[in-house]
């Protein structure tokens, strides 16, 4: 019998998760890892393993085949469809203090596409090797150029057999036209919603008037085109965070039921302003005491709001294939397919890239609408987004389902190599594991009825939780 | 019942020959068209050959391909134009003795691989046949001569075939490969427990047999269909097959779990084998939630949607095949019915499922 290879972490004292390349975990008393280093494992062990697909005893055999597929599909392969960040403008209405992507005033000049960038932009989206894309407007508040938002939409739904589009908006402002370019089923909203009023104040509007504005602009969206096509979530400014409680209730006001926690970026004036968001200790702590409450509130009412990132990283432990969402995919290799567009016609990998391109502190740019995509820049980008050969993660048990940041590093440290664990975006993610491993083991039957609801299940089987003899 | 065969009547001297009934004008030498319409008898000829069919109208035959047996006096309907439930029956001979088997396997084989192939050739266009029995692996050469005979003008067919998985050997991986896209393998599995396994099928050994064998399907990319027929022999370890398939078997393109049809052994077998899931679903539900998790397809076969908890109603194929579904007195109330797969037709009220209730 040979056993792949394992690797661990201590979840606490007395226990140890391990996980193969396949992302297979199990959790083990920590004398296990002392016995698999000497190679002492006991037989009843070796019958765990094996069960458990972590052995095989001849290559083809049906536990290596097995071990190859789940390995495969735990690597993202992209091509079908295209995931583009367009920013037809800068100009905002308003001024976060967060803003992560160092907006332009509503009167400033040059912060827009002019019509001959529109028609490259048209031409590169016609250019891309799919027949699916999703379109997100970013901006910049993008309702101030309704016109190019309605031509890029008039195109796309010529050019491509299935295309969605966000609108990822602040909602300040409605009028007809823009409640009119709503009514179609392929247009969704996105906005933020940072919690109760005055905290929604201090962070975005400055102004209790404009917040009610906001807050009745929501719920008419929400009234014309239903609460499955908007979504919101709340930016955390960890100087002086939302009470848990006020803040599902905010939610919850809404008919919302999943909400996407949010720490402040640390790009553009959060680098100045909230220069508190460099570091992750204050984050980790209160996102795992948010979650406690969110689950014990759930328990206790019988509905179930989720928690998007925690239950995406949860999903992602389960099964493979859940890349959908673009933060957390691997590899995950620049392409013009994963890529987003600025208001001058530049071409980014990501939008956090961008945001650093605005602050000039490294162009990231990997192409412009006029020249087309570097390929060079694209080939030097690729190797820092995949964590299979990280010297670091390479010793995670957790890489099967993380993935990497290289802009982030950048933007926090000037380099991508530093030590994994020295990293926001590991520290970050090493909490959200070690938080999802202790709630698919814990027995607490407030956590499983949580766990249950957002996986869809009736109950949650013991087999998600294997445990070595 | 939908009869798969018709009374014939035609030179008894004639060797048994493949036609198919012309819809309009015929388009190749071995169309049938109609001469003559009588009481209760219809009149066709292709080429020089006349022959009648009885007790059927001209509308329910048209398109349909025909395997007729002048001795016998009987046309097989081989494939129904207006059925999606077209099957071959490649044999009758099997290795396995399945507790629940539908087809009871016989010792003889007759070889009908050329009439197939004939009939093949006339299907409707984008057909998916069906290759079943016994154990079409038997006769494997045969078999697989005859799949690359058909694909050789008819690249728009796909075969649908049921096989226990115990022949296939590293030497087909080419095949199989070459084929990938245009076959899709059913092979059961009853217990990760090889000696629960092995019981059912009645063969010792059959399980450490199908391990490797299922291996290659994999490696070779073969679209797999796991069938499982839940008993009172294997419900309670069907969670712990789940977690094997998750496990071992992610390449699997689906797993279907069937409740059993109460004919062959099936029927004699009833008593000590059916399962009623209508009061216990708790361990096909742990099961199915486990594949739900691990994002792996399901489907319930031959489930009553009313025996199934409104959570899982959605898997529940309407699966029963056309020519032997039935649904019962009670269902003439049922909301569901028409999405529903019903029953089989020698389906027994009084030692079948305990909760059925319309709708």
């Amino acid at each position: 019998m040979q056993i792949w290879p394992l690797r661990f972490r201590d979840l606490d004292d007395q226990r140890t998760i391990l996980a193969d390349d396949s992302g297979a975990y199990f959790l083990a008393e920590s004398g296990f890892v002392d016995r698999y280093a000497r190679d002492a494992i006991t037989p009843p062990e070796e019958r765990f393993l094996r069960e458990k697909g972590h052995a095989f005893e001849w290559a083809g055999d049906l536990a290596h085949t097995g071990f190859l597929t789940r390995w495969s599909r735990r690597q993202h392969v992209g091509g079908g469809s295209a995931y583009v960040i367009l920013i037809p403008t800068l100009r905002c209405n308003l001024k976060c203090s967060y803003c992560q992507v160092s907006r332009a005033p509503l009167a400033a000049q040059g912060f827009d596409w002019d019509s001959e960038t529109l028609q490259k932009v048209l031409g590169f989206l016609d250019g891309l090797p799919v027949e699916e894309i999703q379109i997100e407007f970013q901006g910049g508040e993008p309702f101030l150029r309704l016109d190019l938002l309605q031509a890029v939409a008039a195109f796309a739904r010529r050019r491509f057999q299935r295309v969605r589009f966000v609108v990822c908006s602040n909602l300040q402002t409605l009028d007809e036209d823009i409640l009119a370019f709503l009514d179609s089923e392929d247009v969704l909203i996105s906005t933020s919603l940072d919690g109760p009023h005055q905290i929604h104040t201090r962070n975005r509007t400055a102004d209790s008037a404009l917040t009610k504005n906001f807050l009745s602009n929501l719920e008419r969206v929400i009234g014309l085109i239903g609460p499955a096509r908007v979504s919101a979530l709340p930016t955390i400014d960890m100087d002086d965070p939302p009470d848990p409680e006020d803040l599902i209730a905010a939610y919850e006001a809404f008919g919302f039921t999943s909400l996407y926690l949010r720490p402040v970026n640390y790009q553009g004036f959060a680098r100045k302003s909230h220069p508190a968001a460099r570091t992750s200790t204050a984050w980790n702590a209160y996102y795992r005491g948010f979650i406690d409450t969110l689950i014990a509130r759930n328990a206790l009412t019988g509905r179930v709001m989720e928690e998007f990132y925690l239950a995406h990283c949860l999903r992602r432990i389960l099964a493979p294939g859940l890349d959908g969402h673009t933060d957390l995919r691997n590899p995950n290799i620049p392409t013009g397919a994963n890529a987003v567009i600025d208001f001058d016609g530049q071409i980014y990998p990501s939008d956090e890239a961008r945001m650093l391109a605005r602050i000039r502190r490294v162009n990231l740019a990997i192409g412009n609408v006029s020249d087309g995509l570097d390929q060079e820049k694209l080939a030097l980008l690729a190797p820092g987004h995949i964590n299979n050969f990280d010297p670091d993660c390479i010793h995670c048990p957790y890489q099967p389902f993380c993935g990497t940041d290289p802009i982030d590093d950048l933007s926090r440290s000037g380099r991508i190599d530093v030590p994994r664990q020295d990293s926001w975006f590991c520290q970050r993610h090493l909490a959200v594991f070690d938080l999802a491993m202790e709630l698919i083991y814990s027995k607490d039957p407030a956590v499983e009825f949580t766990l249950s609801r957002w996986f869809g299940l009736e109950t949650l089987p013991d087999a998600l939780r294997p445990i070595a003899p | 019942m939908i009869p798969l065969r018709l009374k014939s009547e035609c030179d008894r001297t004639l060797a048994p020959f493949v036609t198919r009934i012309a819809e309009e004008e015929p388009r190749c030498a071995e169309d049938a068209t109609l001469w003559s319409e009588e009481a209760g008898t219809l009149g066709y000829q292709t080429g020089q050959i006349k022959f009648r069919l009885s007790d059927v109208a001209p509308a329910e035959v048209a398109g349909d391909v025909l395997l007729v047996d002048p001795r016998r006096q009987i046309a097989h309907r081989l494939i129904r134009a207006a059925s999606p439930h077209n099957t071959f029956l490649i044999t009758e001979q099997c290795d396995q003795l399945c507790l629940m088997c539908s087809q009871p396997p016989k010792p003889q084989h007759q070889d009908m691989f050329d009439h197939f192939l004939a009939a093949s050739r006339l299907a409707p266009t984008g057909a998916q046949i069906g290759l079943s029995g016994g154990e079409p692996l038997l006769h494997k050469d045969a078999l697989f001569a005859f799949i690359d005979a058909v694909f050789a003008t008819r690249d728009d067919l796909c075969f649908h075939i049921l096989t226990n998985g115990q022949y296939f050997e590293r030497a087909d991986l080419a095949w199989l490969r070459k084929h990938r896209a245009r076959l899709l393998w059913g092979v059961p599995i009853y217990s990760d427990n090889p000696a629960t396994h092995d019981e059912i099928v009645g063969k010792p050994g059959a399980f450490a047999q199908l391990s490797p064998n299922l291996a290659l399907l994999g490696l070779a990319g073969a679209a797999l269909e796991l069938r499982t027929v839940v008993l009172r022999q294997n419900a309670p370890g069907l969670s712990s097959l789940a977690d094997f398939i998750a496990r071992h078997l992610p390449f699997a393109a689906t797993w279907a779990i069937m409740q059993m049809e109460r004919i062959g052994y099936g029927r004699m077998n009833w008593g000590r084998c059916f399962f009623d899931s209508s009061i216990d679903f708790a361990s096909l539900g742990a099961a199915i939630d486990l594949m739900r998790a691990r994002r792996q397809d399901v489907t319930l076969y031959n489930f009553p949607l009313c025996t199934v908890p409104p959570a899982y109603r959605d898997l529940a194929a309407r699966s029963i095949s056309d020519w032997k579904q039935k649904y019962l007195p009670a269902c003439a109330t049922c909301s569901l019915r028409d999405d529903c797969a019903g029953f089989f037709e020698w389906y027994r009220e009084e030692d079948g499922f305990m909760e059925i209730r319309p709708q």
